[in-house]
């Protein structure tokens, strides 16, 4: 064995290594951040806070100890909701996902039961069945309080009883929530891979160049890339609904919403890796650049898990990430059918692909410098 | 009467033949006698007619000029070699007539029209196969001429045109499973969709064997037969020798020379060299050949070479020796090529790899 030529090769693949900035950059950075995306989900960099929506009906002096004890524990991020409307249409308007109800009476029942040992008040805990982490935690919070309140006022009988309402009229279960987030994600994969494929590879092998020199116009070229595009994001959404379907039962509902959300998409994403093949010239380095991209942004934006379950902090930057929108805006339209927030979804989702997609545009260039 | 210049596959010798527009012939090499077809197909109203007119042209990155005010002429119906070493700038220049690059001054007129502003009528009259080109992973060889002919209003026959590349038994297979020879092949296959007048070759026998190299050249003959004008950039002066009717050498971003093969060895090669193998009394030969004024140099196994002005004074030389009765194996003649046109020019020689040395 010749050690001299094992130094000398591993010298010049580290020179090699390094001669590509691009490379070096994204091979730290992508674990780097990653780290600190997991870092701050699982060991608890600031700590999670769940929001409850609380609707006082009856606004007295007990119903306010009983949302202080709530704020008091320190996770919960309470929010109130004012009593001029009927809960069920703040849960839809508003997309809320858990919500606790205290009834007018409240403190009266509870006084008389002092008196009368068969009365029972029930609140009514309503939650998102998908989300099954935030259901737990803030159940257990809930649960906890009252079992508390009971023992104080009769040490033994619970007055005070907690009622679970689903948000949605049907039960939804985990799978509802992953085949919208998988469809979103799925498609956002395929578009900034391809994009980045036409834009590095075709450069590198010189179709590009020689696209240049025949008739088709780069607008042209780059049109007929989005049919392609969306063709593959109509397929791989038809294949992810009818596993789901077959497969587990989830129900779906295609409407005029999901298809925009989903044209959107396609168009967005394939903004997005326009731009990083524009800047990004090496395919390799390109590909990492796109991972580096998508794959946070994959478990930020709540594919696989409700971004409510995270820490304040991400949730922010969750609410600036494109996926999250669409995530978001595939599962109210197909899943929940809750038109409103599906709608501002979607809106949210067409202005980014315009944003992204234009600057995309613009930046692709056939001419070589 | 138009004269035709081919290099022998026999004995490498440079032959010319003359002939009428339109004839084919079977002619013997005169050095060698080994027979070869010759045809005449240059309509004669194209020969003097410029496919591709450069002017002045010159292209600045940063500091450094790769293509510096450079000027030539390409006719219709030849096969012009742009030849220099890599980074000469050949490419830059190809791909400013090809419109991929702006130029950083200087134009460019291809049959006629102004590249920088009518580029679009230009698009349908030539067809182009960039350097290190590859096509389509997983289209078929068909497939992939289709979809390129389809981006013209010009159309050749696809069949035709997989016959012409003797191509056919391949038409079928994806692009990828193809030997570099026939994925080249292909790239010239896929410049002839739109039926062009002029075609650019960038490089194209980089890379290749020399087996895959010849059947590629054979090719780009082809195309000299179908009278289509040929634009071939290359760093092989083989090549250039074997396939060009004129050649124009870049160094440095200036073109050195220009002229045919014939033009350039006479101006810028070096003598004839005679070389006399096996000589049986070689002082004697020595003092004949020195006493005539030649510079003799000896070789191995009772070898001596004379570089000699002009290849007529070799049936002098054999006289003069066969008179003192010196007998010989055999002789080899050995006339200046571009290697040597292009060391007296440049002090280096180009290396295969397209570097200079």
């Amino acid at each position: 064995m010749n050690l001299r030529i094992i130094a000398v090769d591993f010298v010049y693949n580290i020179k090699a290594w390094m001669r590509s900035r691009g490379t070096v950059f994204w091979s730290l950075l992508f674990p780097v951040m990653l780290i600190l995306l997991f870092g701050a989900i699982f060991s608890g960099l600031g700590e999670a806070k769940y929001t409850l929506y609380v609707q006082d009906l009856d606004d007295t002096s007990m119903s306010h100890m009983l949302i202080d004890m709530i704020k008091k524990t320190g996770i919960v991020d309470v929010k109130n909701v004012s009593t001029d409307k009927p809960i069920t249409d703040y849960i839809k308007e508003r997309n809320i996902k858990n919500l606790l109800v205290i009834p007018s009476g409240y403190q009266e029942i509870v006084n008389g039961s002092f008196m009368d040992d068969s009365v029972v008040v029930n609140i009514t805990y309503y939650y998102d069945p998908a989300e099954q982490q935030t259901n737990q935690v803030l159940d257990n919070v809930i649960s906890n309080i009252i079992h508390g309140l009971n023992m104080r006022l009769t040490n033994s009988r619970s007055i005070i009883n907690v009622k679970h309402e689903s948000t949605i009229t049907e039960e939804y279960g985990f799978i509802d929530f992953f085949i919208p987030g998988m469809i979103g994600f799925t498609i956002m994969q395929q578009s900034i891979y391809g994009s980045i494929e036409r834009n590095t590879k075709y450069r590198k092998d010189g179709i590009l160049r020689k696209l240049q020199t025949t008739p088709i116009t780069r607008y042209e070229w780059i049109l007929a890339k989005m049919l392609f595009m969306l063709f593959l994001a109509f397929i791989s959404t038809t294949v992810s609904i009818t596993v789901g379907v077959l497969a587990f039962g989830v129900k779906v509902n295609i409407n005029l919403l999901s298809i925009i959300v989903i044209v959107a998409t396609s168009f967005l994403f394939s903004g997005v890796g326009m731009i990083i093949g524009r800047f990004v010239k090496e395919e390799e380095t390109a590909d990492m650049a796109a991972g580096a991209i998508s794959f946070p942004m994959m478990f930020l934006a709540g594919t696989f898990f409700a971004v409510d379950a995270m820490p304040p902090i991400l949730q922010g930057i969750a609410r600036v990430l494109p996926l999250y929108y669409v995530n978001e805006g595939l599962r109210s339209s197909m899943i929940y059918s809750n038109e409103s927030p599906a709608i501002l979804d979607a809106v949210i989702v067409l202005v980014f692909a315009c944003v992204f997609f234009v600057l995309g545009v613009l930046v692709t260039r056939w001419k070589e410098d | 009467m138009i004269q035709k210049r081919f290099k022998c596959p026999g004995c490498s010798e440079i032959v010319t033949f003359t002939g009428n527009p339109g004839d084919s012939k079977i002619e013997p090499c005169p050095s060698c006698g080994m027979n070869a077809q010759v045809r005449f197909v240059i309509p004669q109203d194209n020969v003097n007619e410029n496919a591709i007119e450069v002017t002045n042209l010159t292209k600045v990155y940063g500091d450094v000029v790769a293509v510096d005010n450079i000027s030539f002429n390409v006719k219709k119906g030849e096969i012009f070699a742009f030849l220099g070493p890599n980074g000469a700038g050949k490419t830059t220049t190809v791909e400013i007539i090809e419109s991929i690059r702006e130029p950083t001054s200087g134009t460019v007129k291809i049959l006629g029209r102004d590249v920088s502003k009518q580029f679009n009528e230009v698009k349908e009259l030539i067809g182009i196969l960039p350097q290190e080109f590859h096509s389509f992973e997983r289209l078929t060889v068909r497939e992939t001429l289709r979809y390129f002919s389809t981006l013209y209003k010009r159309h050749a026959d696809i069949d035709d045109i997989i016959e012409m590349m003797d191509l056919t038994e391949h038409a079928n297979k994806l692009y990828r499973n193809l030997s570099g020879g026939l994925k080249q092949r292909v790239g010239v296959a896929l410049a002839l969709v739109n039926d062009p007048e002029i075609v650019f070759l960038d490089e194209p026998t980089t890379g290749l064997d020399p087996r895959a190299r010849r059947e590629v050249w054979s090719v780009i003959s082809g195309l000299r037969r179908r009278g289509k004008t040929v634009f071939l950039t290359t760093h092989y002066m083989e090549e250039a020798e074997y396939l060009a009717d004129h050649i124009a050498i870049i160094h440095k971003g200036r073109i050195i020379a220009e002229g045919s093969l014939e033009e350039l060895i006479s101006k810028h090669g070096g003598d004839v060299t005679m070389r006399v193998m096996g000589c049986k009394d070689i002082i004697t030969a020595e003092e004949i050949l020195t006493d005539k004024g030649f510079k003799v140099i000896k070789g191995v196994n009772s070898d001596l070479s004379v570089k000699i002005p002009y290849k007529e004074l070799v049936l002098e030389i054999l006289s003069d020796l066969r008179h003192a009765c010196i007998e010989y194996d055999n002789i080899d003649i050995r006339r200046s090529n571009l290697e040597e046109v292009f060391l007296n020019l440049t002090g280096s020689r180009l290396s295969e790899e397209g570097g200079e040395n």
